[in-house]
């Protein structure tokens, strides 16, 4: 893609708010590049790593040969083969568009993806699709691997698609969405890895103009998951919707980092990402950034995360960063919380003859479900209800008992 | 016929300041099919009474016992106090987000009898309930108590009495915040649990008005932690004419409590 000549109005000395503010952002400033050596090697002391256990995953700061362990299949979401006729597989050059199109890497672990390995599954999808599309990820080891995707949906298309990432796995994933105009797109990244997984993974997506996009993220398991999704607009007057579920468990740490930019006019973007946190050192970050740049009046934006710790023990960070550079905007809204359980929603529900435990699951259902809802994948919504409420019932024992006390 | 019996009731509140106790000495005796007035001036203690019976966790129970047919309630969790046949219509119903009213209803029946309702009979039961508290239908589909006004989280309550049939129940200010009509439909509601379940209840309240429509037998001024008189109908008027100044401590030192 073309870049676009951008003309930064200059403000008037005397009357500095009647034009859009000629400030550079940080994050414009920040770099990108595919040559690894752009970017330092993290450390706690860069705002971007701040809140990320480092040391966990410094695997991933150097170049590797990939093991080619994880395997990517691509079916309909019931199993059955896909309709060729919409959406195609194909393994091509890393180098080749449509891959290294959307943007550029952004940090230090999306240069080390981009360069350990040369190929890309691209997934095409145009049409109005049916049913759900399945992207399924299977991990198969420890040993390092690197992963490039790129989802390519053309324009006018109609389509819901599914990542699903399961099994034991150490994983640098790279992932370019590009959506075409006026198509009305869901995608939903799945992370449910066993045990001792360890995921990086860095989104770089583009909605195309008049085009609505859904990208969501779920999160249930893996010891250190980092996800960073950057997004722009492809042309004015799209509709982005991020949203995203975690459930962080004792001793895991969950990252999200959301960097929304408004490089057009009259777009909408909503992000809304919320988290359950249970047992000792459960970590969780939600970075949302949010970026109005001038040539982007009318901008639209809001974004929200909220935490629900279970269990005395977790720490969730929160962390909402706006920088809007044009006065002329609807709305560029942030929230932001981490509480424990609601004493007095408890009490209600007991009062009504209703146990502790399931007057817990209750609530934490309600916590989730809105966002649930509106993922639109029945099956996954069942599926990830289900595996909420596993969890849930595991820690009604002992942890329940030490909360109980703490009271 | 069931028997509540409040025997000796001690008990404090956790505030910014330290505990404080608020029942001191509270006795009271209710049967099924009896209505008592519970009548009192701020700060008397009548809330602290109602979420103490119900195991609200900032109450703490000094000492006395609750029989419910000689069970003490007391020494029950908030959900087992349920199933024994309490409910407490609260004065501020707590909105739980996310949580569909049907939902709710459905599980708490279901925690309450041991048993999940039929579901044929169960819809209609609902659907009767909600119409004859003139709730739109609506209300089965959104969250418990979110966005509801005062007066339709009153009737949630008295829908819930309704369909729960508790063998007692605490109404906690039920008529507070209540228009002429809604206080009506209300008063209709509770009336109607009594005659279909002989349910004994116990009505927290500052003011005759909603006396009118649901008859007391017994009327109770309740005054610094203590039931301090007890009379026929004719005491909620006597109170109407002349207040509460005569039961309060010199100093009205009492009614300055939480």
């Amino acid at each position: 893609m073309a870049e676009q000549e951008i003309n930064i109005p200059v403000a008037d000395p005397k009357d500095p708010y009647t034009l859009p503010a000629a400030m550079p952002s940080s994050a414009d400033n920040s770099p990108r590049s595919f040559d690894v050596d752009a970017f330092a090697v993290p450390t706690r002391k860069q705002e971007d790593w701040r809140y990320t256990p480092v040391e966990r995953i410094s695997e991933f700061f150097e170049v590797f040969t990939p093991s080619g362990k994880t395997a990517v299949s691509v079916s309909n979401i019931d199993g059955s083969t896909i309709d060729g006729s919409r959406v195609s597989q194909s393994v091509v050059d890393r180098r080749e568009a449509p891959s290294g199109t959307v943007m550029k890497p952004n940090d230090r672990v999306s240069a080390v993806e981009w360069n350990s390995g040369d190929k890309a599954v691209v997934v095409c999808v145009s049409g109005d699709l049916d049913q759900p599309v399945l992207v399924d990820v299977q991990g198969h080891g420890t040993d390092l691997d690197a992963l490039h995707l790129v989802l390519d949906v053309t324009d006018g298309t109609h389509c819901d698609i599914v990542v699903r990432h399961e099994g034991l796995a150490r994983l640098a994933e790279g992932v370019e969405i590009n959506t075409g105009k006026d198509s009305h797109v869901s995608i939903t990244f799945v992370q449910e890895w066993d045990e001792g997984s360890k995921h990086v993974a860095n989104h770089r997506i583009r909605v195309g103009a008049n085009a609505f996009l859904r990208h969501g993220v779920v999160t249930l398991g893996g010891d250190v998951v980092r996800m960073r999704m950057d997004q722009d607009f492809g042309g004015p007057q799209s509709d982005l919707n991020m949203l995203g579920i975690y459930f962080a468990e004792a001793g895991q740490h969950l990252e999200h980092r959301t960097m929304v930019v408004h490089n057009y006019p009259d777009c909408k973007s909503r992000v809304v990402y919320k988290g359950a946190l249970d047992g000792e050192d459960a970590h969780s970050t939600w970075v949302g950034n949010a970026l109005i740049k001038p040539q982007a009046p009318n901008t639209d934006s809001y974004e929200l995360n909220r935490n629900l710790v279970l269990t005395p023990g977790p720490v969730a960070d929160s962390e909402p960063n706006l920088e809007i550079e044009n006065g002329n905007i609807v709305g560029a809204g942030h929230a932001s919380s981490v509480g424990r359980f609601d004493d007095e929603e408890l009490f209600y529900l007991q009062s009504r003859g209703i146990t502790e435990s399931e007057a817990r699951k209750l609530v934490v259902r309600g916590f989730f479900a809105d966002l649930i809802e509106q993922i639109g994948v029945p099956s996954i919504a069942e599926h990830l209800m289900s595996v909420i409420e596993r969890r849930l019932a595991r820690g009604e024992s002992a942890e329940m008992q030490a909360v109980l006390e703490d009271k | 016929m069931s028997t509540l019996e409040i025997k000796d009731l001690y008990a404090s509140v956790e505030t910014k300041e330290g505990r404080k106790q608020i029942l001191k000495g509270a006795n009271l005796t209710v049967r099924s099919g009896e209505t008592h007035a519970i009548m009192g001036p701020n700060g008397s203690g009548k809330s602290t009474l109602a979420y103490t019976l119900a195991g609200h966790p900032k109450y703490f129970v000094d000492s006395g016992e609750a029989l419910l047919d000689g069970e003490d309630l007391l020494k029950m969790t908030a959900d087992e106090r349920a199933k024994a046949g309490l409910f407490l219509a609260m004065q501020y119903p707590v909105e739980v987000p996310g949580v569909s009213m049907t939902n709710f209803l459905r599980t708490a029946k279901t925690e309450i009898d041991g048993k999940a309702p039929a579901i044929r009979t169960w819809t209609k039961e609902l659907q009767d309930a909600m119409t004859n508290l003139r709730m739109d239908k609506k209300f089965a589909s959104r969250s418990v108590n979110e966005g509801f006004s005062g007066g339709e989280k009153k009737r949630a309550e008295v829908l819930q009495l309704e369909l729960l049939k508790p063998k007692f129940a605490v109404m906690d200010e039920t008529d507070s915040g209540l228009d002429v009509d809604a206080l009506r439909i209300v008063s209709d509601g509770v009336n109607r649990a009594k005659e279909n379940t002989g349910l004994g209840i116990m009505l927290i309240t500052h003011y005759t008005r909603i006396l009118k429509y649901i008859k007391p037998d017994i009327v109770h001024v309740f005054a610094g932690g203590q039931f301090v008189k007890t009379g026929g109908p004719e005491l909620a008027d006597e109170l109407e004419e002349n207040g509460y100044d005569e039961y309060l401590p010199e100093g009205s030192k009492e009614s300055a409590l939480a």
